[in-house]
């Protein structure tokens, strides 16, 4: 056996639809990835265009602790008290690195990684010490584990059986970050852009800004299980990133990360399917593997016309 | 905080590198000297003779622990304080993440855990991230931040792809690679010591002989330049060291959290140190403290990871410095901050005296308490304690005198002391300079003044009321018309039967 | 009722940013229609004193009114034209996107864009002459044309008091041009405009009235009044050096202000 497997096309691109049941196993791992990538690439690309990536990166690891708390209160993994949670860590983070940055001589960088390592490795040990009388997985929530999307259980609404709990409670996230994105979206811009002029024309910066945390922190929560804390990092930034080679406006480059969701999310399932490994890390691997060429040749900015004008500036 | 450039000599700057040298020589001869007997299986002992046994440092492991440990906090924490001051801590963030690939690559070539191929590995990895980073800001539009969180999330997903790939293949169980996510500090082997060990070398190395150039550049990269310091080169050796700092502790602290050793030891040295040499000492000892005491912690809950450990410890002393810190801590702050009140409200009541004196035209040397606590309005009570207080300290004296009306009880009259007479005729002078000084010299109208100099007549020093009277040639009266209380009124004291500028 | 008041009224404004003193003891009545051109040395507080009144800068001690109301509530009748460096260029948002800002302060909260917003925002690019570069991303534009960008934008606002940061600093001739045409032209309008500038010499041509600040007020009056030796070079001859000294030392010091009102004299 081989780092890379012979590629054979029948047994990558068949053999997951070779069946009825296995399409229908396969296809709910599919449509949750594309749930996933479409919550967070709407999220990221506000949280991008506000140049606060790393923000995303550092709250997506700050919610742990609270992720811990909340399973420890609650005993379950149900959504809503992990969301409550997370949302309280995740505003805490925040705060601290606010707070941090400006009533203390430590600089933004150093206040950034101070607090979500700290953060971060509180949430570690409190799942630790807990993983010993419990059965939370904290493999899953740092690395996630989208392939076991369709084990979860049915969504049952009295007798009526409506499907995957998991997925539902995903498009029901989608759904309400889409909602929200399309109708604050007057709002978030001019918030983004002009912070100033938002207040003079009565936008409530803060609140916005509030928002868009608090949806980062759903955002984050409800795709733990599929990616974990890490790799959701890459959800946030890898669509907007590529959708700015091509755009040079906001809501295109919102409507854009549909698509590419669409693509990371097949296209990694077969990646994964090809080299035998870990899925959501191979959709992540396939929109780095997207983003390579979109930032050599995209028209205007791509790599490659930046250096050959340059040359002939040269000249 | 800047860091200042320290004044050594340079004769210092040529003779390091030797220090290092025997530092080195000092590793090694550790190294040479930690045999002892192999640990043995620790799960069945309790944690009281856990503890035991590791501060007796009677193992050889146990050993290897504590001075791995150790070593890796002072490395970190030296290369942090670079990192810090030079706004990089991100960066280290991304090195670290960045290098999972080629750990899980390395292990793959070799197909086994071995430390030379992983280092290798790694370091090729880390650089390639920094590199993408680096080419990203420069050729495209993608800005910094942006491109930190592509190459971090990125390289860590093909780091586990890789590694679920690898656990899948037929050797991939005894990889035991997950102790590079979180680090787990007991499986620490010798070569791993010595991998630390050059490290930290190296790093010493390098900033005792470039000391005063990473200073220059770290402060003012223009500067450095234009005095024809490498500064380029000194740059990527940095980057080159950091990357080797951060992969030699990775197995201590792990991928995820390696960046936290760096950051919190150099953050929190930043809240004591003035200056750079101090800095990196500061940031030095707390990462080995933090070192060591995760570590410690690690030993005793056998399966707790010790990255988590090490950064819960540094933070926590973080927090300490933070709140206790001499200079800005929030503790001295608040302790200072009620003196400065108190300070404020004594003066004020003093002046609320000189002012009640002042309309009796200096008739009386002593006033009824009545009227200072109407005149500073509000609170009867607490403007009493103040009096009560101002009597403590020596400013005022209190006398009784029978009221007319022989039921009702004493009525209190106050008078002040010399130093009382010389505190208030400081705190009125001020105010009325002030207030003349704004509209004489800065334009204001007379009717604003008053506000303002309330806030300055408490801070205006000696110094700067004499550059004041100097430049309003010694002015007698402050706009509204009253006397200014002079030099002679101040030292005089209070003598009542010679009253304030009687001869006028 | 609203237009009864003065457009702005500061009155003993003390202001200190990062507990250093940048304004100190301001007091300015604006008339209605009049553009006025504040001017002072670097680091005088122009921008400070802006910010001020856009309520972005809690005062230490004083108050602004907006035709009468405080700024929180004033803000709403302002057109603000930023410093061009104040906004991150790099933003993926079009010229058009950019003026069409300028009228959502009209917009309810879920409101859409309407046509006739568009048909006034085309119309404010075009009396710029910058209707033919709509659609380009506004990274893509020369300083000039940023800044003439921003100035629609304004326009689209429709608002009866403008404030403009250094709208002549790193322009073009051509714009500058235009910007001094148009700023003319609102004031026949009956607008307000008050406009930060950086440029002595041609101040004289562009404003009617002057506020020379340097620290505190200077001198406030029309360009007859007040472009005189001797208040020039009282604004631009150094600070008070005392008055900067103190002021430093009590701003932002809790303590002090707490106490300070609880006498009365």
């Amino acid at each position: 056996m081989t780092l890379i497997p012979e590629y054979d096309f029948k047994k990558i691109f068949f053999e997951p639809w070779s069946t009825l049941e296995l399409c229908i196993w396969n296809g709910q791992i599919i449509l949750m990835g594309i749930l996933v990538c479409w919550t967070c690439g709407i999220v990221g690309s506000f949280i991008v265009v506000r140049r606060m990536a790393l923000m995303g990166d550092a709250i997506s690891h700050g919610i742990l602790p609270g992720l811990a708390l909340a399973f420890i209160c609650s005993g379950s993994m149900a959504l809503g008290p992990m969301w409550i949670g997370s949302c309280v860590a995740g505003i805490t983070c925040s705060f601290c690195i606010e707070w941090l940055r400006f009533q203390t001589p430590i600089k933004e960088d150093a206040a950034l990684g101070l607090v979500f390592t700290s953060f971060f490795a509180t949430g570690v040990l409190m799942l630790g010490m807990e993983a010993e009388n419990a059965h939370i997985d904290p493999e899953c929530i740092l690395y996630g584990e989208i392939g076991f999307t369709p084990l979860a259980p049915d969504l049952k609404l009295g007798s009526l059986r409506l499907g995957n709990q998991a997925l539902w409670t995903m498009g029901g996230v989608f759904l309400s970050v889409a909602i929200a994105a399309v109708v604050f979206y007057r709002q978030i811009l001019i918030s983004s852009f002009d912070p100033i002029l938002a207040r003079s024309m009565g936008t409530p910066v803060r609140q916005v800004h509030l928002g868009l945390m608090l949806s980062l922190s759903l955002a984050t929560v409800a795709s733990l299980e599929a990616v974990g804390v890490i790799l959701v990092v890459a959800m946030f930034v890898f669509p907007a990133v590529t959708a700015s080679f091509f755009f040079d406006r906001l809501s295109s480059i919102v409507f854009f990360s549909l698509p590419l969701g669409l693509a990371y999310s097949i296209g990694g399932f077969h990646l994964a399917h090809w080299f035998d490994c870990s899925l959501a890390a191979s959709m992540v691997v396939f929109a780095g593997l997207l983003f390579i060429p979109c930032c050599f040749l995209a028209p205007n900015s791509g790599i490659l016309w930046k250096i050959t004008s340059l040359r002939n500036v040269g000249r | 905080m800047k860091p200042v450039r320290s004044n050594s000599s340079p004769l210092t700057g040529r003779c390091f590198p030797w220090f290092s040298i025997f530092f080195l020589l000092v590793c090694a001869f550790i190294n040479q000297t930690l045999l002892g007997a192999q640990i043995q299986s620790p799960v069945d002992i309790s944690l009281g003779d856990r503890a035991l046994r590791f501060l007796q440092m009677r193992d050889y492991s146990v050993r290897i622990v504590a001075v791995g440990s150790i070593l890796i906090g002072i490395s970190c924490g030296m290369m942090g304080s670079f990192v810090v001051t030079r706004r990089l801590s991100l960066f280290g963030d991304t090195l670290s993440h960045a290098v999972l690939p080629g750990i899980a690559i390395g292990f793959l070539w070799v197909e086994a855990k071995d430390n030379l191929a992983l280092l290798i590995g790694a370091s090729m990895a880390g650089f390639l991230g920094v590199a993408c980073v680096t080419l990203l800001k420069k050729f495209s539009k993608v800005r910094q931040d942006s491109a930190l969180g592509l190459v971090l999330s990125g390289f860590y997903a093909i780091g586990i792809c890789i590694l679920t790939r690898i656990q899948k293949m037929e050797f991939g169980n005894q990889a035991g690679l997950d102790t590079y996510l979180f680090g787990q500090v007991s499986s620490l082997s010798e070569s791993d010591l010595w991998g630390i060990c050059i490290s930290l070398a190296l790093i010493v190395l390098f900033m005792t002989s470039n000391h005063r150039e990473l200073l220059v550049s770290g402060f003012d990269l223009e500067f450095s330049k234009s005095m024809g310091l490498p500064s380029e080169a000194i740059q990527y050796a940095m980057w080159g060291l950091l990357a080797f700092c951060v992969i030699s502790s990775l197995q201590v602290i792990g991928v995820i959290l390696a960046s936290a050793l760096l950051i919190i030891p150099a953050a929190s040295a930043s809240l004591l140190a003035k200056r750079m040499s101090t800095y990196i000492l500061v940031s030095a000892l707390l990462g080995a403290i933090a070192g060591f005491v995760g570590a410690f912690l690690s030993f005793l809950g056998q399966r707790i990871p010790t990255g988590p450990l090490i950064v819960v410890v540094a933070t926590t002393f973080f927090l300490l410095i933070l709140f206790l810190r001499p200079s800005q801590g929030i503790i001295v702050n608040w302790l200072q901050s009620r003196r400065q009140s108190r300070q404020i409200e004594m003066e004020n009541m003093l002046k609320a005296i000189y002012q009640v004196m002042e309309k009796q035209e200096f008739s009386e040397p002593a006033v009824r308490m009545e009227e200072v606590t109407r005149r500073r309005g509000v609170g009867k009570d607490s403007r009493a304690k103040e009096i009560e207080s101002l009597i403590d300290s020596g400013y005022v004296s209190r006398s009784y005198e029978k009221n007319k009306f022989a039921k009702l009880p004493h009525e209190q009259f106050i008078s002040l002391t010399p130093k009382g007479w010389e505190n208030a005729c400081r705190i009125v002078r001020n105010h009325r300079l002030w207030e003349l000084y704004l509209t004489n010299e800065a334009r204001y109208a007379a009717d604003h003044v008053h506000e303002d100099a309330e806030k300055i007549e408490h801070v205006l020093g000696e110094e700067t009321v004499r550059k004041i009277e100097r430049l309003l040639s010694n002015p007698k009266k402050d706009p509204h018309g009253k006397l200014i209380p002079s030099l002679v009124d101040v030292r005089k004291g209070w003598l009542p039967e010679f009253p304030l500028n009687k001869n006028e | 009722m609203r237009n009864s008041q003065k457009p702005i009224e500061i009155h003993d404004l003390t202001v200190s940013y990062q507990k250093k003193p940048v304004l100190y003891g301001i007091d300015l009545e604006v008339e209605k229609g009049s553009l006025v051109g504040i001017i002072g040395p670097n680091g005088a507080g122009k921008s400070t004193l802006l910010k001020t009144i856009m309520n972005m800068i809690k005062p230490n001690g004083g108050y602004v009114r907006i035709f009468g109301h405080p700024p929180k509530k004033g803000i709403s009748c302002i057109g603000y034209v930023p410093q061009r460096e104040s906004v991150d260029w790099d933003f993926p948002v079009t010229v058009m996107d950019v003026v069409l800002m300028g009228r959502y302060g009209k917009l309810n909260w879920f409101q859409r864009i309407r046509k006739a917003d568009r048909k006034i925002a085309s119309e404010c690019l075009e009396k710029v002459g910058m209707l033919h570069l709509a659609d380009r991303q506004i990274g893509n534009l020369s300083g000039g044309q940023q800044q003439r960008v921003f100035l629609a934008r304004a326009l689209a606002q429709e608002s009866q008091l403008y404030i403009m940061d250094e709208p002549f600093s790193g322009v073009d001739a051509v714009t500058e041009k235009t910007i001094v045409l148009m700023l003319k032209e609102m004031k026949k309008m009956g607008k307000t405009l008050l406009i930060v500038h950086h440029d002595l010499s041609s101040a004289k041509e562009y404003f009617d009235y002057l506020l020379l600040l340097n620290m505190r007020k200077v001198a406030y009056g029309t360009i007859q009044d007040v472009f005189s030796h001797d208040l020039l070079q009282k604004t631009y001859g150094g600070r008070l050096t005392i008055l900067s000294e103190m002021a430093s030392q009590t701003a932002g010091n809790r303590e002090i202000e707490k106490e300070a009102y609880s006498t009365s004299e």
